[in-house]
């Protein structure tokens, strides 16, 4: 590590040279000052993506002016040549955004490519001050007995990463292509996809120990000495993660599936390593709970065996209408709502005698339980309709107050005071 | 002692107002008022970072053994150059041969190329052709240091030297003591020991082959075919003599081609080869794993010719891009390599390589691979004629390669082979 970090301190000694200083401050200053010009608006008629394509002509200016000096400008096009590579990845975003979701294309943006960009680039750079078969072999230190250096470390952490992040949409296009052949639901493909990213990273991480030289043996000394850790100090986050696996094979909490989280439908978004992502629909709330808990706690769910919810509303009639018509004018309103499904057939119930109505419950059937609140509220309008239409009134309660009659001779108490 | 509260509120408000650039002009201003004042700064320099280039040879891959050999043998200049340069410090990159003149060619388009190239001769003389190093300003007492067959290998439009001549490595001979008591002195004891149930390895790349045209007399004709003459008849008879001795020892049971150097070495070490070529570089590695068991020789001869084994004569070659402050500590350090004590110090040091320096005795009595050091840099001056005909880049070098792989593996006969290899090496680059 001493090694490495003394080489890199010895990078700096390049700046002594004025035309390392010169490109560097050609480019580099450039770059700021298009920034600059961008943020304050500089030049009206340019437009916002405009700056740069500015800023790197007069670099490339710049590098003809080098040229024509005999000043070495290699490295002033290498940089110019990374900017440019920046800016086409801003663009690609807007590209991609015309055929994938925004989440995706942040991802996609945040997690692989600028990530892939950067490390390419460092590497041009690194290529151009230093050998980097030389700075591979910069030794680190022992593990398990193998000797760890910049290259394999660098190599590893790489093909993990890229594993980590990259397999998702090989995983999702498997899962999808499963769930064409042996025709599953959506929640099991999320699910086969999910399993198949937690093998592919398994197989990447044995395939980095392999590429290590790491011997067997020692992986399963690491293993045992791990699970006595565990047993300790990460006893929650390896309880969390088993959760996760077997809650994925016991399929009752997959994406997809709809949980009731405090009395509120939410839809499982994504089950991570640690904890569950849940969606609510009633104010866009993402919850993110412990596997543990699911695994533990009892819950309710509308996705087990189908999608189907049983639903309700209630309302008053007043007295002196007929219960019988009441009943049918309800179970008929509730299927001409367009989303209440037919079959089952909604049904009607007189529940109770109140004290100002009659008390009836509407109970129908919805395809998709995450859309129960705008639904009953789709009932309850027609029900109004129904009602307003037939003639039928809802009733409220009414209280009158009658003021105390006192005893003979005492004053009247004001008619007005009396409600 | 506080102050009233509100004014340092007020200086708080201020503070968090201030820019990050407004912040660090302030600090470095700050910084550098301290520094004046205290009289810090006439006292403190910054140090000259030396970037050298150092070329690796082709058949020996890069890992920790390999920079950790160049880099102790380089660290002992570094530090006899710090105690006459203190404020001096070095940073090595390593590169295989075949890719050192692109390395450099990208990183002086940068403006980041190395102050010094420790590279072989003709690639010192391929960089300065390709306008990717300055001449080496050497005087005239400096130039007669050097014997002139090995400054001709560097020379480039007739006086300008490619680089100043730092040292020499051999090829030579190693072989197990335990099981060969006596080296083969000749190439017919060669065949005679794999004969006798001895494991013989031989690298195939003609650059590790070379030696035994000298020993089979074919060194002339190859000479007179590179500079486009048609061979003497006894030249001709001396390749044909040397391609045959190549498919002789290619019939034997226990001679080993190898497609490369390090994989012979290795075989060595593990006791499957009993004999192999060697480049004098290799042989701390092999005394780490042989042990006591290592013996060194030049190699064969024949019966009236001497081996003629390609040494390879490592030069400092100056980079473009070096500030005025690193050229002179670049210039210095190439004539402290030059210094009769630096070559001391460094051949009896290391005992891979020899001086270039003439002044130079090496102590040949006091040890035995220093010896076969001396006489392999003396048979090796039969190549130097072809080393300067026939550069590493030159084409006819993979053509000649290809012949002789057909004859090792017995492709072509001989004759035919004599003809084509003169074909060949008549074309011309």
């Amino acid at each position: 590590m001493k090694e490495l970090l003394l080489e890199i301190l010895g990078w700096l000694g390049y700046l002594e040279r004025p035309e390392v200083a010169l490109q560097l401050a050609l480019s580099l200053g450039l770059l700021s000052l298009t920034r600059a010009a961008r943020h304050r608006r500089w030049l009206r008629r340019v437009p916002y993506l405009g700056y740069t394509p500015v800023g790197l002509m007069l670099l490339a200016l710049g590098c003809l002016v080098f040229r024509w000096i005999a000043i070495p400008y290699g490295l002033a096009r290498l940089l110019g040549g990374l900017w440019l590579g920046w800016y086409a990845l801003n663009l690609l975003d807007r590209l991609l955004a015309r055929w994938l979701p925004a989440d995706r294309v942040k991802q996609l943006g945040s997690r692989l490519l600028r990530p892939l960009y950067l490390i390419a680039a460092a590497m041009l750079l690194i290529r151009s001050l230093d050998s980097l078969q030389d700075l591979a072999v910069i030794q680190f230190g022992q593990l398990l007995g193998v000797s760890i250096n910049a290259g394999k470390l660098f190599n590893s952490l790489l093909v993990i990463y890229l594993v980590l992040v990259g397999c998702g949409p090989p995983a999702a296009g498997l899962a999808w292509m499963v769930q064409r052949a042996l025709r599953l639901g959506d929640g099991s493909r999320k699910a086969l996809e999910l399993m198949l990213q937690y093998l592919v990273v398994g197989l990447g991480l044995v395939g980095v120990a392999i590429h290590l030289g790491v011997n067997t043996t020692g992986l399963i000394a690491v293993a045992g000495g791990l699970s006595v850790g565990l047993g300790f100090g990460v006893k929650e986050v390896f309880s969390n993660f088993v959760s996760g696996i077997w809650l994925l094979f016991e399929g009752s909490v997959r994406p997809g599936e709809v949980l009731m989280i405090d009395g509120d439908p939410c839809e499982v978004r994504r089950l991570g390593l640690r904890a569950t992502l849940l969606w609510r629909d009633r104010d866009n709330a993402e919850l993110l709970i412990p596997n543990q808990a699911f695994f533990t706690e009892a819950a309710t769910t509308y996705t087990a065996s189908d999608r189907m919810r049983r639903s309700q509303v209630s309302v008053g009639a007043a007295y002196h209408h007929n219960p019988d018509q009441v009943i049918a004018l309800l179970e008929a309103t509730a299927l001409a709502v367009p989303r209440v499904l037919s079959d089952p057939a909604p049904k009607a119930l007189l529940l109770s005698y109140g004290d100002s109505s009659i008390n009836y419950a509407l109970r129908f059937w919805i395809a998709n339980p995450m859309t129960n609140a705008g639904i009953c509220s789709e009932v309850n309008q027609a029900i109004w309709t129904a009602f307003q239409r037939e003639g039928i009134e809802i009733p409220f309660p009414q209280q009158v107050q009658y003021g105390m009659t006192g005893p003979p001779g005492s004053p009247q108490p004001d008619a007005n005071r009396l409600r | 002692m506080m102050g009233h509260p509100s004014r340092w509120m007020a200086l708080l408000v201020r503070f968090r107002r201030l820019r990050a650039g407004r912040l660090l002009a302030a600090l470095t201003a700050a910084l550098s008022a301290g520094l004046t004042l205290s009289g810090c700064i006439p006292r403190w320099q910054l140090p000259t970072t030396l970037y050298i280039a150092v070329g690796v040879s082709n058949d020996q891959a890069i890992d920790s053994e390999v920079v950790q050999d160049v880099q102790d043998k380089l660290r002992q200049l570094e530090t006899g150059f710090q105690q006459l340069y203190p404020n001096t410090v070095f940073q090595f990159s390593l590169y295989p041969e075949a890719e050192i003149v692109e390395a450099i060619r990208l990183r002086t388009s940068r403006g980041l190329g190395p102050d010094l190239a420790l590279v072989n001769g003709d690639t010192a003389l391929r960089l300065l052709h390709e306008g990717l190093t300055d001449p080496f300003p050497a005087t005239a007492e400096q130039i007669n240091a050097f014997d002139p067959g090995e400054l001709r290998r560097i020379r480039a439009r007739g006086s300008e030297l490619a680089g100043l001549p730092l040292l020499l490595q051999t090829q030579l001979s190693c072989f197990n003591r335990e099981r060969l008591a006596t080296p083969p002195a000749t190439v017919d004891d060669v065949l005679t020991t794999a004969a006798d149930g001895i494991p013989i390895g031989l690298p195939a790349t003609i650059e590790n082959l070379f030696w035994s045209a000298g020993s089979l007399g074919a060194v002339a004709g190859i000479d007179q075919a590179s500079m486009g003459q048609e061979p003497s008849k006894e030249g001709k008879a001396g390749i044909e003599r040397w391609l045959r001795w190549l498919q002789n020892a290619s019939y034997q049971q226990r001679v080993l081609f190898y497609s490369n150097q390090p994989q012979a070495e290795a075989d060595l070490a593990s006791g499957q080869l009993d004999w192999i070529t060697c480049r004098s570089t290799m042989l701390p590695r092999l005394r780490r794993k042989m042990g006591q068991r290592l013996g060194v020789a030049p190699l064969p001869d024949g019966d009236t010719s001497t081996a003629s084994p390609i040494n390879r004569l490592r030069v400092l070659a100056l980079g473009r891009n070096s500030s005025q402050a690193g050229r002179k500590r670049a210039v210095a350090f190439g004539r402290f390599g030059m210094n009769p004590l630096t070559q001391r110090n460094l051949t009896l040091g290391s005992q891979i390589y020899l001086p270039t320096n003439r002044l130079v005795r090496v102590p040949v009595m006091s040890s035995a691979v220093l010896a076969a050091m001396e006489t392999a840099s003396q048979q090796g001056r039969q190549a130097d004629q072809l080393v300067n005909l026939l550069h590493s880049s030159d084409r006819r070098i993979e053509l000649v390669q290809n012949l002789i792989n057909e004859v090792v593996f017995g492709e072509v006969n001989p004759q035919q082979a004599t003809d084509r290899m003169i074909q060949i090496l008549r074309e011309g680059p």
